[in-house]
């Protein structure tokens, strides 16, 4: 192709949050036994319910097998040889930022996520995870006016544990799958957030986990609850430092939503994703989870999946209360040697219940990128509903796009509707965007762009055009 | 680690294996060898299990609730059958000697020698990566006799396979192996009856040269306990063209499996199949289509309809590697679920690895739409009349591709269980 030099000349932009935050941390040697599940435990000062949990799972974990029925390939994990817990060492978390270690909110400022009081996020609160702990949330006493609960979930487990034992592990149980259960044992910190009765959350939630130490594994744990006619919207970003051995960072979201709750919850993706061979990078194996428990309950999950060498997710809706509205919206770029098995479940149980599902997969380089998705229309889900749209994008002739969706019905008074396409680039969208005199780049980050749309328009205003210039910058290079 | 104890399930499923091929017959005559080999497989693996991701769906249970005391007896003649028209050659394949004997074969057919079945038996079971596959062992493990026709030139005979399973305790199994030599073209309808607690195993294998034209259509139709397993495996060369029909209703258990590779691309592929379940049955279709070159294209319609406690299934395999550019293919899962006792499993599966290829697939699963419902009401039909004319507009779609000669068969009214 005539474009193919002009545009492999083009460098293509480093991961430009690569960088390695040098604080002294504290961590626990590698490996995991039963002592490292009680060590975790002790050093959160966990109450005994939770030490139960967290043994439970390891027992139930030491006798799971790894999941191998997903289109990616990776060496075997040597779980031996990672450590489960690291924390900078500072001391007990600061009433103020401003006794945080400068050295941190550094790193979250070039990561920009400003956590220090002039830069903050207008209205959004943080909540920053670094390794093994959170460091810091913003806006809490605000939040605090409202009756609104956001924290790092050790603290939670502190401050609330009746919230924790009430809640933790009833939508992913410590015995799900293989990788849940890793986490149920071995969880370090995440997220808690908890939206009182009635309660509109004043300000978009958000936290941001990075991954700094090269052989530490991440296993966060986020806990939303909805109550009764709440409604909250969060959102998550990660990124990792370059490193040319492999991390695993296996996390657990749990949603709950009661009675006319809604959960919007966003999540833009960018763990480094190993070089252009397939070096090093992020294996991200992650069990997200919503659970509408309540009528007219609402939850929608949009990602934007781009970084990670191998991303196996499936976030999903269990629908039980009747009406209630299960949401899906995606989009997965893979580039280079990249692998990503991502799709999502859709449990019909109650009546009425409505799912939508956009997916678009853009698959560039030698990458593979596979939608596998669920639609399950229980026996007692009359007038379900489900639309599956997944769409899926081929840059290259080296990239592989493959899709499984799995319908399954026993209600004769639901319908389920699903399509699927694959297309390219065409050379004629593009030689029309170019005789307008937009540049090569341009007109293929905009086509890519505009197939993304609808998953964009979904995502929280900020984070959108964020989004969108991410995907450009991952891009850059590998259309030819 | 303790070593794992097999459930009790798969105790039973062993047995049934076992005692299956205690009472075979020794192998004897042309197929012998294939038996041999077909009988040590089915030794070693002795029935799939759901937890392979391809028989996840399907319950085996309808087929060892067979006693596995098989015989290959001969069904009476049956008076159900219907006349065959003048341009049909009728081959009974289920009766004991040659199907040949008193039958002449039309110009353009001819039977292989036996070095030459020898040499393409099983090839293109090879191609389509399946001759390992239970179902085809199973086949290879009983079959006396295999169908071996060569196909010069267009015929203008349809060619009628037609093999009934009547009667407790009944094994048919059937092999076909055609080959189409350059520009040939043929017709073949393949009707398969089964009842009582019989089985009926199906393998047909075709080579397609290069512009030739197979239509092919398989009308399935059984009742009560009996159970089919039918494999389809079709290597198509350049400008080739495969029209395939499948209708089936009234099987315990029926699996069909259809393969198709287009070695170079370049060739048409139209895939379509009806299936019916109800009663407690279990209708299981898992098809797979590779292009191994550019521009070939595929048109897959598959429709199911799951009343009472029945079962649908359907896994849609297309694959596209990267040797396959322009390659256009389309595969649409159409059903209906009427009971809230009856159960849709679809899932259509793609994999692509070629940039500059159209590929879209669809699926729907719902009940009779109620505006149409209500249209045909409003002009003065009852109800269960609307329903039933929807239902069989919804068939129609599919059995009126069938070739020419199922006409006498009348499978709409078969398949519907109408008068």
């Amino acid at each position: 192709m005539s474009s193919s030099t002009s545009v492999d000349d083009l460098v293509s932009q480093p991961y430009k949050y690569g960088f390695v935050t040098d604080i002294e941390t504290d961590k626990i040697d590698k490996g995991l036994s039963e002592d490292v599940v009680r060590l975790i435990s002790s050093k959160n000062h966990e109450p005994q319910f939770l030490l139960d949990f967290r043994l439970r799972a390891y027992e139930q974990w030491l006798r799971m097998e790894e999941p191998d029925w997903a289109s990616i390939g990776y060496p075997a994990i040597d779980y031996q040889d990672i450590i489960y817990y690291a924390a900078p060492r500072q001391q007990e978390k600061k009433a103020s930022l401003d006794e945080v270690d400068p050295k941190l909110l550094e790193t979250f400022d070039k990561l920009g996520i400003p956590l220090s009081e002039q830069k903050r996020l207008s209205n959004v609160a943080v909540d920053a995870v670094f390794d093994s702990v959170s460091i810091a949330t913003t806006y809490r006493e605000k939040l605090a006016e409202h009756g609104v609960i956001f924290c790092s979930i050790s603290e939670a487990v502190k401050d609330h544990p009746e919230l924790i034992e009430r809640y933790l592990g009833t939508v992913v149980p410590c015995n799900d799958n293989f990788f849940a259960a890793l986490n149920s044992a071995v969880f370090s910190d995440g997220s808690f957030v908890f939206i009182p009765k009635g309660v509109e959350c004043p300000m978009e939630l958000s936290t941001y986990f990075r991954i700094n130490s090269g052989d530490t594994g991440q296993f966060e744990r986020t806990l939303i609850v909805a109550e009764e006619g709440a409604s909250v919207s969060y959102l998550e970003g990660c990124t990792a430092p370059m490193f040319d051995t492999n991390q695993l960072h296996a996390a657990v979201v749990e949603l709950v939503a009661l009675d006319d709750a809604t959960i919007k919850y966003s999540t833009v993706q960018n763990w480094y994703a190993g070089d252009e061979n397939g070096v090093g990078g992020i294996y991200n194996f992650v069990t997200k989870r919503g659970q509408c428990r309540g009528d007219r309950s609402h939850i929608s999950w949009t990602q934007v999946e781009t970084g990670s060498a191998i991303t196996w997710k499936y976030p999903s809706c269990v629908l039980q209360g009747a009406h209630s509205v299960g949401e899906f919206y995606s989009v997965a770029l893979t580039n280079n040697c990249q692998q990503a098995d991502t799709g999502t479940k859709m449990v019909h149980v109650g009546p009425n219940t409505r799912s939508t599902i956009v997916s678009k997969g853009i698959s560039a380089g030698r990458s593979s990128n596979s939608y596998r998705g669920l639609v399950q229309i229980g026996p007692k889900a009359q007038g379900a509903r489900n639309y599956s749209q997944c769409d899926s994008m081929l840059i290259g002739d080296q990239a592989g796009a493959n899709t499984y969706p799995y319908i399954r019905s026993q209600q004769p008074e639901a319908n389920v509707e699903h399509e699927a396409s694959t297309c390219r680039i065409s050379a004629d969208q593009l030689f029309y965007l170019q005789s307008r005199g937009i540049g090569f780049e341009e007109a293929v980050s905009m086509m890519v762009s505009g197939f993304c749309r609808d998953v964009f328009n979904q995502l929280p205003m900020e984070f959108a055009a964020e989004a969108d210039k991410l995907l450009a910058l991952k891009l850059e290079g590998s259309v030819g | 680690m303790v070593a794992s104890i097999p459930s009790t399930g798969a105790v039973a499923a062993t047995t049934w294996v076992t005692s299956f091929l205690q009472q075979l017959p020794a192998p004897s005559g042309e197929m012998e060898a294939v038996q041999w080999r077909g009988r040590e497989a089915l030794s070693r693996q002795p029935l799939p299990s759901r937890r392979q991701e391809d028989w996840r769906f399907t319950d085996l249970a309808p087929l060892t609730a067979l006693a596995p005391a098989f015989e290959q007896t001969t069904s009476p003649l049956p008076s159900s059958w219907p006349e065959p028209a003048a341009d049909v050659l009728r081959l009974r394949l289920d009766a004991p000697g040659d199907p040949l004997t008193g039958q002449s074969l039309p110009a353009g057919l001819s039977l292989l020698s036996s070095e030459e079945v020898q040499q393409a038996l099983g090839h293109t079971l090879a191609t389509c990566n399946c001759e390992q596959h239970w179902p085809v062992e199973l086949n290879q493990a009983t079959a006396t006799r295999v169908l071996a026709l060569r196909v010069s030139g267009a015929v203008a005979t349809t060619l009628e396979l037609v093999s009934e399973a009547t009667g407790d305790g009944v094994l048919r199994p059937v092999r076909v192996l055609l080959l189409l030599e350059e520009k040939a073209s043929l017709d073949v309808l393949q009707v398969q009856l089964g009842a009582g607690a019989s089985l009926s195993s199906l393998v047909l294998e075709a080579h397609l040269g290069r512009e030739s034209q197979l239509r092919h259509g398989l009308l399935a139709l059984g009742e009560g306990p009996a159970c089919l397993l039918a494999h389809l495996a079709v290597e198509q060369e350049p400008r080739s063209r495969l029209e395939s029909v499948w209708a089936s209703h009234g099987w315990a258990l029926s699996r069909f499996e259809p393969r198709v590779v287009q070695v170079d691309g370049e060739a048409t592929t139209n895939l379509k199949a009806l299936q019916l379940a109800d009663g407690q049955q279990l209708v299981d279709t898992h098809s797979r289509v590779e292009f191994r070159g550019p521009e070939g294209q595929l048109d897959q319609l598959h429709k199911a309809i799951a009343d009472d406690r029945g079962r649908s299934v359907f896994n849609g395999a297309v694959k596209v590697p990267r040797a396959a550019q322009r390659t256009k293919a389309a595969q649409l899962s159409r059903n209906l679920l009427l009971s809230s006792q009856a159960r849709i499993d679809t899932k259509p599966e793609l994999e692509i690895v070629a940039d500059d290829v159209r590929c879209a697939h669809g699926a729907t699963v719902s009940r009779l739409q109620t505006d149409e419902l209500f249209y045909l009401q409003s002009r003065g039909l009852s109800a269960a009349v609307a329903a039933g004319l929807l239902k069989r507009g919804f068939c129609e779609e599919v059995l009126r591709t069938l070739p020419g000669a199922a006409v006498a068969w009348s499978p709409l009214q078969r398949l519907l269980g109408e008068g």
